[in-house]
């Protein structure tokens, strides 16, 4: 009992348990799974316009036709141009600006959920989302490729993907090619995320985060069309998205993936950095 | 109010993770660029010297090309890699002849891989394995084709018709560098006005060479971006075809194979400065002959039935060793069929050497004549046109 | 709905304060909060009484929202200073929140979950409740708000009363030293107001603290110990009601089966005076005493005296028009 009579304040739910509720949250909503379902066909997609159509010329896709295993690379290259970080820009504006408008950000802070805390919880709830979507197109690409397309013909037996640079790949060494550019896809879309939600905690509108993502990337493909801003391409993230092709050259160049990862993870920090300072001051 | 200076707290702290954030993207974006570093000096006759004597080296590395030479779009040939702008190119080599090149594409690649014997090139964009006999490249190879062997030719070729200087030192791709300068020398009728190139302080191996006309901008840049001298992996300079991917055979008579020959041989950064003529092996079929030399060496030839201009002229070949269209097949086999028109092309001229059209770039310019005859060089339309005469 | 399951065992954790010498449940001094070129709230002192039934009246836009939001954190003071049950805020928050039932701006919940499952994640972020204990806490506070037979149906379903009854199960969700509900009425039908007043006088009895705000004076009449009336950001008063009803308090009630001789007779005794109702107004005149002593003289049955105190109506309508 303290000076005011109060029983002695109790100890703030555990993490697992806040993280919990966050979670059973995300995945109780309805739209989180049509995303996820939707991107899920992609990759499924993808496979079936390639078994039906000629080899495309000029096109990553053309890397896919006889050469299953490249399919999770290409369709998560693909799918970040657009749909992956609209994926994660939806998950980022439901956790902030949506509960906003709900009224249930008051609800979370009343609890008390601390606002270091909720910032956390949001964080890793969008996490989980953009872990999920690249996990699934992952695994959609690698069963797709494997079963509708397959490895190069007459598979040696470590022949398991053709690189673009015309060597083969052991079954694992494709694997490991894949889950390094699902780990990197991850990376990106944690900074597409990050920015989102600096976005979403300053707006109680999901629809504003959503429109800032889009027009971002829109606003991205315009300034890396302008030759005379190329200083500025480097500072772009979508400049080194084309990086996740990478893989499929042999030796695998790292240059562009460092690279990229490290605007990622300027972009992480600053988008982390405003939605820190913006949920610690906002009113809810 | 506690709240206030708690909030306040917050916000700093935000603050400052924002500024680090930031210093870390200014500090790892901007790290190419870096001070002259403090190196003994260097005569220049001694630096030419070493350079040309310097032993090729083992390495690995990524080049970089800045092409500003304002070449025209050629109607029928695709405009990638000829026209201005910035492409990249790895290259290895194991300093004993063996090497890798791979040209990257955002959709493929293109790989060249010379494991002593014979070169392979493969494209990724129609999985077609070429073999080509090693003679063609006994001299130079793709895992040459970077700054290393184009800075040595040009150095070679200009160095009786030039000024020689170092020009202080330099960093490229973090290594401490002297800068070598050839400059015509008077009487010399070019339109460029130096060309530098940076020398390795340790291994005397060009690191990167510029091409200067007459505006403030090189017209040409082509250097490592990153580079790591030492044994490479000797499995980098074989080639299998892997399955499912088609085996052609190139023929040294073969016209296609010519050009790939001359890509192949990443030659492409020495052509673009004079004294291409010099090359024994280019007279080829083709009849080329060359008016003068040094810098304001002129080529002249007939323009082959199927094959433009754009493919002999000096400048034009200048971004073919890191342009993947060019030495693409299917670039070849147009070549082969049809003649691109070049009537399009540049503005009409008459002179004492007859009718034609002229075509000028920023490192040099061409004339075609009506009647199927041309002339080429890194020099002013009134030097090709007494070239033509000759 | 009447019978507050939960809110019993409140006894067991919070000790119930003695009015007066417990420190108050909420106190603000100076408070102030502009939003751009509006004051919203314009330098309020004001102490809730641990213990009471406290309204808050005001009309819409009076800054009765914004006083309770700063109290509960939820918006910043421009300045001022805010202690909630004792500890100051913001930095006391975590501490004193678990304490503090709230239902501020109408109810939030997410519309795709049903209400129990938007129960269930109020009571996952609950530190007062065990994880094994939210279950049964969920169900008992549905039970209570009368919407256990809703709870499987979809929140966007909802009728505005069924809403604001589940905002009120997750305010009540466990024992609470206060409770705070922002216009908990609105939307509720006649026999609604009435579990409301219900469950207010269930929380008094178990010690809390209620803070309520209303537009709606009858409903804070008839549940309210305390009032203070804001307009327009600034505080026009504050304390108990029956001492702010004395304030303006005025004249005698007569209760008599013959009004026709009493007004003659009190008349006569120099009061003014009027019939209402059954019985008599004396509006002004002599005391109370002497009105009665001539009256019993006059021989006039009179059933009783009191002094007249005016509703609450007419208290707001003295202080918000003076």
């Amino acid at each position: 009992m303290n000076r005011t009579g109060a029983p002695t304040a109790p100890r703030p739910v555990s993490w697992g348990r806040l993280l919990g509720a966050e979670l059973r949250w995300v995945l109780r909503r309805p739209r989180t799974w049509l995303m996820l379902v939707l991107l899920t066909a992609v990759p499924v997609l993808m496979a079936i316009g390639i078994v039906l159509s000629d080899r495309p010329r000029r096109s990553l896709l053309a890397e896919v036709t006889g050469n299953g295993l490249t399919l999770p690379v290409v369709a998560l290259s693909i799918l970040l141009t657009l749909l992956l970080p609209l994926v994660v820009a939806v998950a980022a504006a439901d956790a902030i600006a949506g509960e906003s408008q709900h009224g249930t950000l008051r609800g979370l802070l009343l609890a008390p959920v601390g606002r270091v805390r909720l910032v956390a919880m949001k964080s890793v709830g969008v996490l989980v989302v953009a872990a999920l979507a690249v996990g699934l197109v992952t695994v959609a690409g690698l069963a797709a490729g494997w079963l509708m397309i397959g490895p190069p013909a007459v598979l040696g037996a470590d022949g398991a993907l053709l690189t673009m640079s015309g060597t083969t790949l052991s079954p694992s060494g494709a694997l490991y090619r894949i889950v390094l550019v699902a780990a990197w896809t991850l990376v990106q879309l944690a900074a597409v995320g990050a920015v989102a939600l600096a976005v979403s905690a300053w707006t109680e509108h999901p629809l504003v985060v959503l429109s800032s993502v889009l027009g971002g990337l829109i606003l991205f493909g315009v300034l890396t069309s302008i030759p005379a801003l190329e200083p500025l391409h480097p500072w772009l993230i979508t400049t080194g998205w084309g990086a996740a092709a990478d893989v499929l050259r042999d030796p695998v160049p790292a240059g562009e993936l460092v690279r990229s990862t490290l605007v990622a993870a300027g972009y992480l920090a600053v988008g982390g950095a405003v939605l820190m300072v913006r949920m610690v001051r906002r009113d809810a | 109010m506690t709240s206030g200076s708690r909030v306040r707290r917050g916000g700093i702290a935000a603050a400052l993770a924002a500024a680090l954030a930031l210093a870390l993207t200014v500090g790892f974006v901007t790290a190419r660029a870096s001070a002259a570093p403090d190196l003994p000096p260097v005569p220049p006759e001694e630096l030419v010297a070493s350079v040309l004597e310097a032993e090729p080296a083992a390495l690995a590395g990524t080049v970089a090309v800045d092409n500003r030479l304002g070449l025209p779009a050629i109607p029928g040939v695709p405009a990638e890699g000829f026209t201005d702008g910035t492409s990249t190119a790895r290259v290895w080599s194991d300093g004993e002849g063996r090497g890798r090149l791979a040209l990257p594409r955002p959709d493929g690649e293109r790989t060249y891989v010379r494991d002593g014997t014979v070169t392979w090139a493969y494209d990724s964009a129609d999985r077609t394995a070429t073999r080509i006999p090693a003679r063609e490249h006994d001299r130079s190879g793709p895992a040459e084709g970077d700054p290393q062997a184009a800075a040595r030719e040009i150095v070679g070729k200009l160095r009786d018709t030039s000024t020689v200087d170092v020009d202080g030192t330099t960093e490229v791709a973090g290594r401490p560098a002297y800068t070598l300068v050839l400059a015509p020398q008077p009487g010399e009728r070019t339109v460029l006005r130096e060309v530098r190139a940076a020398v390795d302080a340790e291994t005397r191996t060009p690191l990167e060479l510029t091409v200067l006309g007459a505006g403030p901008e090189p017209v040409l840049r082509i250097g490592f971006d990153d580079v790591t001298f030492g044994p490479q992996d000797p499995a980098l300079f074989t080639f299998t075809p892997p399955p499912g991917v088609t085996v052609e055979d190139k023929k040294f008579e073969d016209k296609g194979l010519k050009d790939k020959g001359n890509a192949d041989k990443g030659t492409g950064p020495d052509a673009a400065a004079p004294g291409r003529g010099h090359d024994p092996d280019r007279g080829g079929a083709d009849a080329l002959r060359t008016v003068g030399d040094g810098w304001d060496a002129v080529v002249v030839g007939t323009v082959p039935q199927g094959r433009g201009p754009q493919a002999t002229g000096p400048q034009a070949t200048g971004p073919q060793a890191t342009d993947p269209q060019t030495t693409d097949p299917e670039t070849s086999d147009q070549r082969g069929a049809d003649r691109p028109d070049l009537s399009a092309l540049g503005t009409p001229v008459s002179g004492p050497w007859g009718t034609g059209r002229e075509i000028t770039t920023n490192a040099g310019s061409a004339l075609v004549t009506d009647d199927g005859r041309f002339a080429a060089g890194a020099v002013g339309t009134d030097v090709l046109g007494a070239a033509l005469q000759q | 709905m009447s019978t507050a399951g939960g809110i019993g065992t409140a006894q067991e954790t919070a000790q119930r304060p003695e009015p007066g010498t417990a420190p108050p449940a909420a106190r603000v001094r100076a408070l102030r909060k502009v939003f751009g070129r509006v004051t919203a709230v314009d330098g309020v002192d004001l102490d809730v009484p641990a213990g009471s039934v406290f309204g808050m009246l005001g009309p819409n836009g009076s800054g009765k929202t914004t006083l309770i939001r700063m109290l509960l954190g939820l918006t910043r003071p421009t300045s001022g200073s805010v202690e909630l049950l004792g500890l100051p805020v913001p930095a006391g928050l975590p501490a004193a929140l678990p304490d503090v039932g709230a239902l501020v701006e109408g109810p939030g919940f997410h519309p795709f979950l049903t209400g129990r499952e938007n129960l269930r994640r109020v009571a996952a972020v609950e530190p007062r409740l065990a994880a094994r204990d939210t279950g049964p806490a969920v169900d008992a506070a549905l039970e209570r708000v009368g919407l256990a037979d809703a709870a499987r149906r979809r929140f966007r379903g909802y009728s505005l009363g069924m809403k604001q009854r589940l905002g009120l199960a997750a305010a009540l969700l466990v024992p609470r030293r206060l409770v705070v509900l922002d216009e908990p009425t609105n939307g509720l039908d006649p026999a609604g107001t009435r579990e409301i007043r219900a469950v207010v006088a269930d929380l008094r009895a178990t010690g809390a603290t209620v803070l309520l705000s209303s537009h709606l004076l009858s409903e804070v009449e008839a549940v309210c110990t305390h009032v203070a009336v804001l307009k327009q950001g600034s505080l026009l008063a504050a304390g108990e009601l029956g001492r702010l009803l004395d304030a303006v308090a005025g004249g005698w009630e007569i209760a008599t089966t013959d009004p026709g001789p009493a007004l003659r007779v009190l008349r006569e005794a120099g009061a003014t005076a009027r019939a209402d109702g059954p019985g008599v107004l004396v509006e002004d005149g002599p005391d109370g005493p002497v009105l009665f002593a001539a009256l019993v003289r006059a021989e006039v049955p009179v059933h009783g005296l009191r002094r007249h105190r005016p509703d609450l109506e007419t208290l707001f309508t003295r202080i918000t028009e003076s």
